[in-house]
């Protein structure tokens, strides 16, 4: 209650200086002054673009500024990235991005910015666990049938992802070096049609994140038989700790980095309103209708799992291109 | 399922659902005319808005948007030959040689008439098979999305003029600057020469803009026509007896369109292309087909057009996005707490037909608030050429950077606007280089896909597993070959 009212009260002093502060010169000012900038490295309707169109339309509120979207899609979302890397550390251009084009690329090819050097986090605002998904008449009825399956027919199991080093790829990959066996990992454009190939006959298995999932769950079509991470997420379905694959692995965390250098008081203004939008009840529901979690953490939180991240994804890549 | 139907049919029937579905075709339409802006950045801008709307007002809305794009698309094509997206390709050819003429009025109507034709007819159609295509649409993997573009690009090349070597040079051509950037499926980089601006490959927009706007206007000024005078006239609003000569070719296009809408993964730029050359093809006078021919026109709108309706059934009926734009539409549905797939159909099978049915009769009122329109767009041409020249340098310059926000974009734009007055004046057809440089990519990845899936063996995959498309495949030379005799055949007569 204290922290409410001590916002209410701050909304009431800002709006009743704004006329006066306006006035005075653009040092004085307090951040945010103008519109900030939110660039995504992806294309238009996908789920980042989605979950962004929600977080806009809702952190004004606590900014007190518009935030604009610009998808800057190209070279895997490297485009977005550098334009970011190369902006003005003031807080005025940020990027929303996932953990497998901040982390993982730099170890797969050369970029033209340095992901450890160049970012800071802000916030990450959720996070989804991968499943790992079979149809539902396939003769895998548990995840230790799919395994065994494999290990019989090492890469005769066609294993759809929704593209080279994505995010269903990456945990396809770790759970073939976890486990020791061997997929055909069969590319397609995106999730959707991955899951049409599954559904179609033309792959074995596949993966999912629960949002999209739950219609063919409910009418049988497909069947989970492990989901990313410790904790159970549907009844009887072994987690991937379970099943031996440990680790930060089939987890797609979307996170809002700024350049480094970015001044102290104004990621603590960003941090701040990001934090808020967990409690906002518009942004809540939103989310909540689109199949999202709202799992906010801050920036030194996040920048911890990044450097984990970092190392485990070194590894990966080290471990599938010296094959 | 019949009483799912009538339910839906009285949802459908509210007030609101047809203001706000009305606003969304107006605005869609404004927003596609505008090159450089797409309708997919619209309906995300819009997509919250949906959220605070009840189902049946809210989808209907930004389906509403997408077709009034669709149709916004043909608008700079045809008036300032600028086709902001592929599928606006086809119909800029005879659609600006019928503004040269005067005829603007005339194309902008057919384009209108036949989108509508085509894009409700298809529409019914979907309600009507919707499970059937369903399960047609399962027959359709990397194999044979491979075999049927593969196809396609021979018919384009057989189909395109009277000299196809030029065709056949322009398509490589299309096909080698396509290949340029990030290999999709490797991650190997190709002829980009460690420049970075070129990893993610050459961007269609300053392709077609370069390629067809910059020529135009070249052309003009390169006339020297006195200033003070007016570019053209808007000329007569389309007959009814023209529409009814073009009707033959709009249902051919409408049911090739349709046909191209079930097969996942090739879209409106084939659709439109497949339905202009099969026009062109059936026509006794292909060779007016790019001088300024009606049923041009008719053949491209129809076809693309009518892709609209089974692209919807994998989203509605397997919840799985086929391309963006069903990806906002999932996103719509899942956030009213309708979430697609084979269940959506016994639960809210009511909700499901009236959302249907409100997109048929988005088609009838676009009708309406089209034909309105028209006569305001087509002023445009009729102002002084010192003041159109100007403005279409301006709009090809300002849609190519607003598009990706990128400076290197406006220096390929004067590349390909080069180009294409080369071409132009060694009377070379940019239309293959354009179609091999938008379907190549595909058909790279599908076969790409397909040797993934075969574990080496390419040819027993597709002799032994893969009789569709091998049958496909073994066919497309002998259609191509009897495509182009006809062409030949036909002006000697």
């Amino acid at each position: 209650m204290f922290s409410f009212s001590r916002r209410k009260a701050a909304t009431v002093l800002a709006a009743a200086g704004f006329a006066v502060a306006a006035s005075f010169t653009a040092a004085q000012a307090e951040y945010p002054e103008k519109p900030i900038t939110m660039v995504i490295p992806l294309g238009a309707g996908g789920s980042h673009d989605l979950n962004a169109r929600v977080i806009t339309s809702i952190i004004p509120t606590y900014l007190e500024q518009a935030m604009i979207v610009r998808l800057t899609p190209g070279a895997g979302g490297q485009k977005g990235t550098q334009e970011v890397a190369n902006a003005e550390a003031d807080g005025y251009t940020l990027l929303f991005t996932h953990n497998y084009i901040d982390m993982l690329q730099q170890h797969v090819e050369t970029l033209p910015y340095n992901p450890n050097e160049d970012f800071i986090p802000i916030a990450r605002i959720n996070y989804a666990p991968i499943a790992v998904v079979v149809r539902g008449d396939s003769p895998y009825m548990t995840m230790d049938d799919l395994i065994a399956a494999s290990k019989a027919d090492p890469g005769g199991i066609q294993m759809a992802h929704s593209g080279n080093w994505g995010a269903l790829f990456v945990p396809a990959a770790q759970m073939m070096n976890a486990l020791d066996i061997q997929w055909n990992l069969v590319p397609y454009q995106g999730g959707g049609p991955a899951m049409q190939a599954l559904l179609a006959g033309d792959a074995d298995v596949t993966m999912g994140f629960p949002s999209t999932l739950s219609g063919q769950l409910d009418s049988g079509a497909v069947r989970v038989l492990a989901t990313a991470g410790q904790e159970s997420i549907y009844d009887d379905v072994p987690t991937f700790g379970e099943i031996g694959v440990e680790g930060d692995v089939g987890f797609m965390h979307r996170v809002v980095l700024a350049p480094a250098g970015t001044p102290d008081d104004v990621v603590a203004t960003l941090t701040a309103a990001f934090q808020a939008l967990a409690e906002d009840r518009t942004f809540t529901r939103m989310m909540g209708r689109l199949g999202e979690t709202i799992e906010i953490i801050d920036g030194p939180a996040y920048q911890a799992m990044r450097i984990e991240q970092n190392g485990n994804y070194e590894v990966l890549v080290n471990e599938l291109t010296s094959q | 399922m019949i009483d799912f139907f009538i339910e839906g049919f009285g949802m459908a029937m509210r007030i609101d659902t047809f203001v706000v579905m009305a606003l969304g075709l107006f605005c869609g339409m404004l927003v596609g005319a505008l090159p450089g802006f797409t309708t997919l950045m619209a309906m995300a801008i819009l997509l919250p808005i949906s959220f605070f709307l009840e189902p049946i007002v809210g989808i209907p809305f930004l389906l509403g948007i997408y077709k009034g794009g669709m149709f916004g698309g043909s608008i700079p094509a045809i008036l300032v030959s600028m086709p902001g997206t592929g599928a606006a390709v086809a119909t800029s050819r005879d659609g600006y040689a019928l503004t040269q003429k005067g005829k603007s009025r005339k194309a902008l109507d057919m384009a209108l008439f036949a989108s509508v034709f085509g894009d409700t007819a298809s529409d019914i159609f979907t309600i009507l098979m919707i499970f059937p295509i369903a399960l047609l649409v399962m027959q359709f993997g990397p194999p044979e999305l491979f075999a049927v573009l593969l196809m396609s690009l021979i018919i384009i090349a057989a189909t395109s003029g009277s000299n196809p070597i030029k065709a056949l040079i322009m398509m490589l051509l299309g096909l080698w600057l396509a290949s340029i950037g990030t290999d999709p499926l490797g991650g190997v980089e190709r002829f980009t020469f460690g420049i970075f601006e070129l990893k993610s490959g050459i961007p269609l927009l300053p392709m077609l803009i370069g390629v067809f706007a910059i020529p135009e206007v070249a052309k003009v000024v390169m006339e020297n026509k006195k200033v003070r005078q007016l570019a053209t006239v808007m000329g007569e609003r389309l007959t009814f007896r023209e529409f009814r000569a073009s009707f033959r070719t709009v249902c051919r296009s409408t049911v090739i369109g349709t046909s191209i809408g079930i097969i996942p993964g090739l879209g409106q730029v084939v659709a439109a292309m497949m339905g202009y050359s099969a026009a062109k093809n059936a026509s006794p006078t292909p060779e007016k087909f790019g001088e300024g021919e009606l049923e041009g026109v008719a053949a491209a709108e129809a076809a693309n057009n009518a892709v609209n309706g089974p692209t919807m059934v994998p989203l509605l009926t397997l919840g799985i996005p086929g391309d963006n734009v069903t990806a906002i539409l999932l996103g719509a549905f899942v956030a009213q707490g309708l979430r697609p797939g084979p269940q959506l159909f016994e639960e809210q099978g009511a909700v499901v037909f009236a959302i249907l049915i409100a997109m048929v009769f988005a088609n009838l009122m676009f009708l309406a608030i089209g034909y309105l329109s028209i006569p305001i767009f087509s002023r445009l041409v009729t102002i002084k050429v010192s003041v159109l020249i100007p403005l279409v340098i301006m709009f090809a310059f300002a849609g190519t950077y607003v598009f990706r926000s990128d400076s290197t974009d406006l220096l390929m734009l004067v590349v390909f606007g080069i180009f294409g007055i080369l071409a132009k004046a060694a009377k070379f057809d940019v239309m293959p280089l354009v179609m091999g440089f938008i379907l190549g990519p595909p058909m790279e990845y599908a076969f790409g896909q397909t040797v993934a899936m075969t574990n080496g063996d390419v040819a027993g995959f597709f002799l032994g597993e893969r009789w569709g498309a091998t049958a496909v495949l073994m066919a497309s030379p002998f259609i191509g070959y009897l495509l182009w005799k006809r062409m030949q055949r036909v002006p000697t007569d």
